[in-house]
């Protein structure tokens, strides 16, 4: 009986995921297509093989536009779903998201303190936009990082994962105030930068950023794979968890960073792309009714890509010239979504009792 | 030798101003086979008890062994292959299907992303049938009832394969039915050589089920020996802060009234103890000698005697509404 049913559970999950992979290959292509200039799928296909489009304007778009735009977007929604929902599972909480530890309000003071220091020095607006870009991923990694140390020192200090949340929420609540001050005694033209920066945006990053911003993302994501086993078995909660034989505290540690590997990267990237960390797992756990993390990690890495991608073809407006932030076509769309499925679903069985 | 042992073991947890001491001096043991209780009254240190011998929580003082290791230096892992626990709380997600709760079971055992190897599988599929829980398999813990739910997490405990087992009131929140076919599992567990620790308020599971007690008191050392000891000796009426004229241990009943009209009740087997409950709800006092007798022919008749008057009824109900009637005219 136990063989025949995790044989069939076997079956029905590899042929979900292969179907899921073949619809992020499509979305991949899709994404490519649709743009300001639409270029035929066929070109593209031709393109991916090596060859050209046809048109060297519709290569030079490919090569320095959509491809490491279509790149950034794939990995991005795996990388906020997997955070999200390692936040979702370490909290017990279903309102937990990649932010709750405060990395994306480190990223923005830092964004906001090169912004507006850059701008007291004189020497931000000089700066070509390569070098602009540097100095906002920068600055906003060292924020995040300066966020997950402290995190991470206040992991050793207290038991409860719940105190580790409620001191995340107050490191947001302070740098957000930072923010503001900052806001406050600063010119329009800073305002406007900052607020462009908290827009987010898939599409500014170069071949070169691209090279730092890949590895890191797929290290982070082979990282949730391994980390699958002892968040099962904090589903439990911690005092099982403990008595099936994890290590607590080691394991706080190792999803902490995981999940600002993950956040903070995509943040210093591409800016803090709200919604889709906390929806994404509760989307994918209700489509998809499993709450096994071996099956949730690839299911959202793939899901989170299609969806992402999907979402940045909307925010293209296709056939016209300007494209939407991201940020808001993220949530325009997403929250109906989760609506819809949480009206259909009648109750929240599916995620975490208080 | 021992599975699990004490030494001069003090538990309690840290407040601001240093240790809160619960119990000091424990020295315990538990052998293969063994079911034994832990009783006492809320806020003894039961759980706390449970928790520092399983590892949860620090000893305050003196030390914990299992066999012939101090559980503290014990890897987490080998710990998990030694003791399994059930606790009162419930798992943090309840959208696992029952298979999968199980199969968490084997965590100290299977592959490093938690992958079952075929050895996994037959010992979940062993215990899922030991503890006959085939039918309800794929459901998902939310849709189990308590009783269900607390018959999924003793076979995830079965399935870590510990030699200990311990549990935190299995029965509280349980009908009779469910508590019987939990107490049943138990037992089949120690026959299997299992230890089986459990904390309770329950009696019967106190004086039915268990091979020793341990009672935990306020301000006093722990006691303990078989059940039937302490009963006679009034150790768990000591325990529990029970009256010993209020609470009767040998039939589980609780008389909350005293100092009523004194009523004798005649009569063989159940009837006569029920007859004899009915009267003590209603505020009489069950005595030998009084000029009020209730005989109890069979489960549908009953005789009240008054001095020389004699009514007979063919109802507990009748029987009262008599006995109150004659009791006001006095």
């Amino acid at each position: 009986m136990i063989n025949q049913y995790f044989e069939a559970s076997v079956r029905k999950w590899r042929g979900l995921l292969l179907f899921l992979a073949a619809g992020l290959a499509g979305c991949f292509l899709l994404n490519l297509s649709f743009g300001s200039v639409d270029i035929p799928l066929k070109g593209i296909s031709s393109y991916l093989f090596g060859k050209s489009t046809g048109s060297d304007s519709w290569d030079l778009i490919l090569s320095n536009f959509r491809l490491p735009k279509a790149l950034t977007a794939t990995l991005v929604g795996g990388a906020l779903g997997i955070s999200g929902l390692q936040m979702q599972t370490l909290f017990k909480n279903s309102l937990a998201g990649p932010y709750v530890l405060g990395i994306s309000s480190g990223a923005g003071l830092g964004v906001a303190v090169a912004i507006f220091l850059g701008f007291y020095f004189g020497g931000f607006l000089e700066l070509s936009g390569i070098g602009r870009s540097w100095l906002l991923v920068v600055s906003a990694g060292i924020g995040a990082l300066l966020v997950l140390l402290t995190i991470a020192f206040a992991a050793n200090r207290v038991r409860d994962s719940v105190s580790l949340l409620i001191i995340g929420l107050m490191f947001g609540a302070a740098s957000g105030a930072v923010i503001s001050i900052l806001q406050f005694f600063s010119q329009a033209e800073n305002i406007q930068a900052y607020v462009i920066w908290s827009f987010g945006s898939l599409g500014s990053l170069s071949w070169i950023e691209l090279s730092v911003f890949i590895p890191i993302i797929l290290v982070g994501l082979i990282m949730a794979f391994l980390l699958s086993k002892p968040l099962n078995a904090l589903l439990l909660g911690e005092n099982y968890a403990i008595s099936l034989g994890l290590n607590m505290k080691l394991t706080r540690h190792l999803i902490i960073i995981n999940t600002s590997i993950l956040a903070g990267t995509v943040t210093a990237f591409c800016g803090p792309i709200a919604f889709f960390g906390i929806a994404l797992p509760h989307l994918t756990r209700m489509l998809f009714n499993t709450t096994n993390h071996l099956l949730l990690t690839p299911l959202i890495i793939l899901f989170g890509g299609i969806l992402m991608l999907l979402f940045d073809i909307i925010a293209q407006l296709p056939g016209s010239e300007s494209t939407l932030p991201i940020n808001a076509i993220t949530a325009l769309f997403g929250a109906p979504f989760v609506i819809f499925l949480l009206l259909r679903k009648k109750n929240l069985n599916y995620t975490f009792q208080s | 030798m021992s599975l699990i042992s004490t030494r001069e073991l003090s538990i309690g947890y840290l407040v601001k101003s240093g240790n809160k001491v619960l119990q000091r001096g424990i020295n315990v043991s538990i052998n293969n086979g063994e079911i034994i209780s832990l009783v006492g009254q809320n806020g003894v240190g039961k759980t706390t008890f449970i928790k520092t011998i399983s590892g949860l929580l620090p000893s305050i003082d003196g030390e914990v062994y299992f066999r012939d290791k101090r559980i503290i230096s014990l890897t987490t892992r080998k710990l998990a292959s030694a003791i399994s626990l059930v606790l009162t709380e419930k798992p943090g997600s309840l959208n696992l299907s029952v298979i999968e709760l199980v199969a968490l079971g084997r965590h100290p055992y299977s592959g490093s992303l938690g992958v079952l190897r075929d050895k996994d599988k037959a010992v979940i599929e062993r215990v899922i049938s030991e503890t006959g829980i085939n039918y309800m398999a794929n459901k998902k813990l939310f849709e189990l009832s308590d009783g269900q739910l607390q018959i999924v997490m003793i076979a995830r405990a079965l399935a870590q394969e510990t030699d200990v087992i311990i549990l935190d009131e299995p029965t509280a929140h349980l009908d009779l039915h469910n508590k019987i076919e939990v107490m049943r599992l138990l037992k089949k567990i120690a026959s299997q050589g299992k230890a089986v620790l459990i904390s309770t308020h329950d009696i019967q599971i106190c004086a039915q089920l268990s091979d020793r007690l341990w009672l935990f008191n306020f301000n006093s050392p722990l006691i303990q020996g078989i059940p039937e000891d302490l009963i006679l000796r009034g150790a768990i009426h000591e325990t529990l802060f029970l009256d010993k004229d209020t609470f009767d241990l040998e039939h589980g009943t609780v008389n909350l009234s005293q100092g009523g009209i004194p009523v004798v009740v005649e009569g063989t087997g159940n009837t006569v103890f029920w007859t004899a409950q009915a009267l003590r709800r209603k505020g009489f006092e069950v005595t030998d000698k009084s000029d009020l007798k209730v005989k109890c022919n069979n489960p549908a008749e009953w005789n009240v005697i008054s001095g020389t008057k004699t009514r007979s009824c063919s109802s507990l109900e009748q029987v009262l509404n008599i006995l109150e009637q004659s009791s006001n005219l006095q």
